[in-house]
């Protein structure tokens, strides 16, 4: 019988897949297995069991120590060579993404990243992805053999943790040392705050003109109980809020309750970004903002006047 | 440092015209466009007529991306509420090969563009020209980015307000009465709507002009253009007229309220706006044209003032096109001389006013004084209409002789000698 | 310095147009990604920086790429090899990976591939790592800052949690993330003279492909569907003095029931 083979370097991500992976398990008629690799990896079995992983395949090499895509892709590839391991749903982290397309050539398999939807349909497995700068969404079918399959993180629910007992299998590799070497890891002073679990927003973009203006909005954020977001210029460019807070194609997807978008044009790039959210509204000095078509509300005027007041009014309630 | 033989600075109708006349002499040509392509910055009503251009670019017209062949001219005088047209079909219009077609300049003039880049030429979009540069007092060449770029000769085909024209010191004062503002939308509709709305078949067009109530009593008019997926409406009004105005009007708001008339608002509806255009047009005729030629420089289209309004019609197009042709045939000329001094090519000169461009500026040069009448716009259509509608209408009363009604209303507001003196003006053209 | 740099031209997304929930690209003019555009310019600074060097620009695409490779050599490409045949037409990750792949073979000896981290249109990001598994230099991704010296590369790298700092000999294919530098933009003057620079046309067979290895034929995902959400908002814009604007934009979320805390 061939596998489902799983892994993310992030553990997390990987559960989510696993839980999604017990799904396909039927429809596929495949079982399940996750690669634990790295240092530490073996500790980590009995999770991966509790979320429905029939199989681990364990390696702590000595080239696994790092994570570099030449060493963890030649690692998977191995395992899923020996184990006949058909499909392979891998997290599309960062890492996850420069490993995904590597696999998937030494496998000679089509692989489709950034996926934010796996389903079978009429027996394919078919993955979704945002298209064209994030305007349309296309789902495709990979017509090999072998199928790899890097998805988003938090598209899928983690499902219960049960007692389970699964196979714990050492992978004997054969790994060459990495060419690259980590000189250093300068963490990032992020913030810990997850947008995607919010229950209300507040999105500021280029109608801000200054950083000390931030005040206005954050009194806002403060009377709904919402989060503060993000467009890209404010956090990458002109770094006056951290990338934790962008909220568009290259950040967050985010789902609340309540989205309010605060100088923001609506490019396409953003608003994929609050696709989610159940009530969206916009405010924005220039009428013909293609953000009001894409919210449910829209109050057409200067932020710096309207905020104050809508703070305000929100306060008297 | 760049020489080149020839730049034209614009890709308009005119310097592509003249660019693609060069080309095929095996010269250096360097076409300019500020816009992101050809035709991204230009704007027209609008429509070709093709007999006067048909022969200077007779490989051209089968292949070139032009709409519909007009087959029914309508013109419109509106009044306040109400509007009265003229419509002619003309199966005459609807035999090969068709005299007018109406056409949208982002697809034709980009469409150009590459007829001319594939015969060798450089049309680089994205470029603007800040300046001319002058060597003993002659232009030598353009100045670009800061990059100079040296030619035997310049082209100014820049368009209504060029630049060039000025920095070579040809353009005299612009005044205001010589210019119009126009704005335009591009409105989408399918085939099939717009056969069945306008009683078209096939690849058949429309083309109507309006004058009245829609331009508040100011110099200026309507019109509207069917194309092959879309209509091209819009307005135009005279730059004077707008800034004598009280108390001021938005054209945007006058095209709005343009839109939303009884006679427009069926005819576009459901329609997308897919373009949104504005642009100033020339109206000056002959009393705004420029001096059209200097050593190593020539102007050409719209920078040289060729443009017409005639009343039925409005021109442009097709003079840009013959205009390029002939700097092409004069900078040819020059080249077998080696000369490019003014004098040489005065050349160019001879030949427009040897063509049709000038003879109907000519012509047509009193147009611009007739319509600055303000009773044209305001009260004649007013007028008219009124009449139009009690000749119309039954009451319960019993209905009048045809001929009281009429005396009775042009009485009341045409007998006095403004409209004598109107009338003598209008057989002028 | 030999820099290869792998670029591909996508439709221009601010000018298309969704049609029925169909995306229209007809009309929409096609340029160079923003991270190609970012490959190139490192490319060029690093040869000012050494001093001398080949700048490569390679790419697959249609007809067109003739005229918009220019652009390249424009910005500071020294050369251009295209992959215009028709058989080339319809192209994924997969195919074009293959394709590029065996046109970098051909040009030679390489110290860098630089290419963008992903394509600004479907950003998929899979050419890079295909071809650094087929050619075999070291991978270095999401750079976002990198020195070469002694012939050896060190790389900033954006990752999520933190900024990795690594280390590789040349030769290393490198994909660069959009805040590594800001593109330059080419003079009319550069324009004109990049018309003088060699640009090379393979074809399938000059590449030694048979033609099912290649295009529409040698694609791995088969797209079931491409169209644009259904947007279902209810698009009010409020009306009337700030103040009545605000009272009703309250009620109206009160009534929708998405105030409290």
């Amino acid at each position: 019988m061939s596998e489902i083979l799983v892994f993310c370097e992030k553990d997390d991500v990987a559960f989510e897949l696993v839980s999604k992976g017990k799904e396909f398990k039927s429809a596929l008629g495949m079982s399940l297995a996750a690669a634990l690799l790295g240092k530490g990896a073996a500790g980590k079995a009995d999770d991966y069991f509790a979320y429905g992983a029939d199989k681990v395949y364990v390696s702590e090499d000595a080239a696994l120590v790092d994570f570099t895509a030449e060493a963890y892709a030649e690692a998977l590839y191995q395992i899923a060579r020996k184990n006949g391991a058909e499909v392979l749903l891998l997290g599309s982290t960062k890492r996850g993404k420069e490993l995904a397309p590597r696999v998937a050539q030494k496998l000679g398999a089509g692989c489709a990243t950034d996926a934010n939807s796996v389903r079978v349909e009429d027996g394919k497995l078919v993955a979704d992805r945002y298209a064209l700068g994030g305007n349309t969404v296309s789902t495709g079918a990979i017509k090999t053999q072998h199928k790899v399959i890097a998805v988003m993180p938090k598209t899928f629910e983690l499902g219960p943790k049960e007692a389970r007992k699964g196979e714990v299998v050492d992978a004997a590799l054969g790994l060459k040392a990495p060419r690259i070497r980590v000189v250093e890891r300068r963490e990032k002073a992020g913030e810990a705050v997850n947008l995607e679990e919010a229950e209300a927003i507040v999105c500021i973009g280029r109608g801000l003109e200054k950083k000390e203006d931030l005040g206005v909005v954050e009194d806002l954020a403060k009377a709904l109980g919402a989060e503060i977001g993000c467009t890209k210029s404010l956090c990458s460019d002109w770094e006056w809020l951290s990338e934790e807070r962008l909220v568009g194609l290259s950040g967050k997807k985010t789902s609340p309750r309540l989205c309010v978008s605060v100088g923001i044009s609506g490019q396409i790039q953003y608003t994929v970004g609050i696709r989610g959210a159940r009530i969206a509204v916009a405010i924005n000095k220039d009428e013909n903002a293609p953000i009001f078509t894409m919210s449910d509300y829209g109050i057409v005027g200067n932020l710096y006047e309207v905020l104050p007041r809508l703070t305000a009014k929100l306060k008297s309630l | 440092m760049e020489k080149m033989d020839v730049v034209i600075v614009g890709a308009g109708l005119a310097g592509l015209a003249a660019a693609y006349c060069l080309a095929d002499e095996g010269l250096e040509i360097l076409v300019a466009e500020k816009g992101d392509f050809p035709g991204s910055k230009n704007v027209t009503g609008g429509r070709i007529y093709l007999n006067p251009v048909r022969d200077l670019f007779p490989d051209l017209w089968d292949e070139a991306p032009l709409e519909r062949h007009v087959v029914r001219e309508r013109l419109t005088m509106m009044a306040e509420t109400s509007s009265t047209s003229v419509e002619l079909m003309s199966n005459r219009f609807d035999q090969e090969p068709y005299h007018s077609y109406t056409v949208l300049r982002a697809k034709f003039d980009r469409w150009l563009g590459d007829k001319v880049a594939e015969k060798g030429a450089f049309v680089i979009p994205k470029s603007k020209v800040d300046d001319l540069v002058f060597q003993d007092g002659r232009v030598a060449g353009i100045v670009a980015d800061g990059d100079e770029i040296y030619a035997d000769v310049v082209v100014a085909a820049d368009g209504v307000l060029s630049l060039m024209a000025e920095k070579a010191g040809l353009r005299k004062e612009q005044e205001p009465k010589h210019y119009a503002v126009s704005v335009k939308e591009v409105i989408e509709l399918s085939r099939q709507t717009i056969e069945d709305r306008f009683n078209l078949e096939g690849d058949q067009g429309l083309a109507q002009l309006f004058f009245g109530a829609l331009t508040q009593g100011m110099m200026g008019g309507g019109f509207l253009y069917t194309n092959l997926e879309s209509v091209s409406l819009g307005l135009v009004v005279g730059i004077e007229a707008l800034m004598e105005k009280e108390p001021k009007l938005e054209v945007h708001q006058m095209m709005e309220d343009f839109k939303q008339r009884s006679e427009i608002r069926p005819l576009i509806a459901g329609g997308e706006v897919a373009e949104y255009s504005a642009h100033v047009i020339t109206e000056g005729g002959l009393h705004a044209i420029p001096k059209l030629f200097g050593d190593s420089i020539l102007v050409v289209g719209d920078a040289a003032g060729f443009g017409l309004n005639m009343l039925m019609t409005v021109r442009g197009m097709e003079y840009a096109l013959a205009s390029g042709a002939m700097a092409a045939q004069a900078i040819k000329r020059a080249r077998e001389q080696n000369d490019f001094s003014a004098a040489s090519l005065s050349y160019y000169e001879q030949l427009i006013k040897d063509s049709f461009i000038y003879k109907e500026l000519q012509t047509f040069s009193h147009v611009l004084s007739f319509m600055e009448n303000p009773r044209l716009f305001n009260l004649y259509p007013q007028v008219f209409c009124d009449l139009f509608e009690k000749l119309m209408w039954i009451d319960e009363q019993p209905k009048q002789k045809m001929s009281t009604t009429v005396l009775q209303e042009l009485r009341g507001n045409l007998l006095n000698m403004d409209t004598i003196r109107d009338g003598l003006n209008f057989l002028k053209i | 310095m030999n820099i290869i740099v792998c670029m591909k031209q996508i439709p221009d997304l601010q000018q298309i147009r969704i049609k029925e929930r169909k995306p229209v690209l007809e009309g929409a003019p096609l340029i160079f990604g923003d991270m190609d555009k970012n490959a190139l310019e490192e490319a060029v600074r690093i040869k000012e920086k050494v001093g001398e060097g080949k700048i490569t620009a390679l790419a697959l695409g249609p007809a067109k790429l003739k005229d918009g490779i220019k652009e390249a050599l424009a910005i500071g490409a020294d050369e251009a090899v295209l992959l215009l045949d028709p058989a080339f037409a319809g192209s994924d990750s997969v195919a074009t990976a293959n394709a590029l792949a065996k046109a970098i073979q051909k040009v030679g000896e390489y110290d860098l591939i630089l290419c963008g981290e992903g394509s600004t249109d479907n950003y998929p990001g899979q050419v890079g790592p295909r071809l650094a598994e087929m050619l075999d230099p070291p991978q270095i991704t999401y750079v976002r800052e990198l020195e070469i010296a002694d012939g050896k590369i060190k790389a900033v790298r954006n990752m999520e949690e933190s900024f990795e700092v690594v280390e590789a000999d040349l030769p290393a294919l490198v994909t660069v993330a959009n805040e590594i530098n800001e593109p330059r933009l080419a003079s009319l003057r550069q324009i004109l003279q990049a018309a003088r620079k060699p640009v090379q046309t393979w074809t399938p067979a000059d590449l030694g492909l048979a033609e099912d290895e290649v295009g529409g034929k040698g694609v791995a995902i088969e797209v079931l569907s491409n169209l644009a959400p259904e947007e279902a908002r209810k698009q009010v814009v409020l009306t009337g003095e700030l103040d009545e604007m605000i009272d009703k934009l309250v009620d109206s979320l009160t009534k929708e029931g998405v105030l409290g805390r």
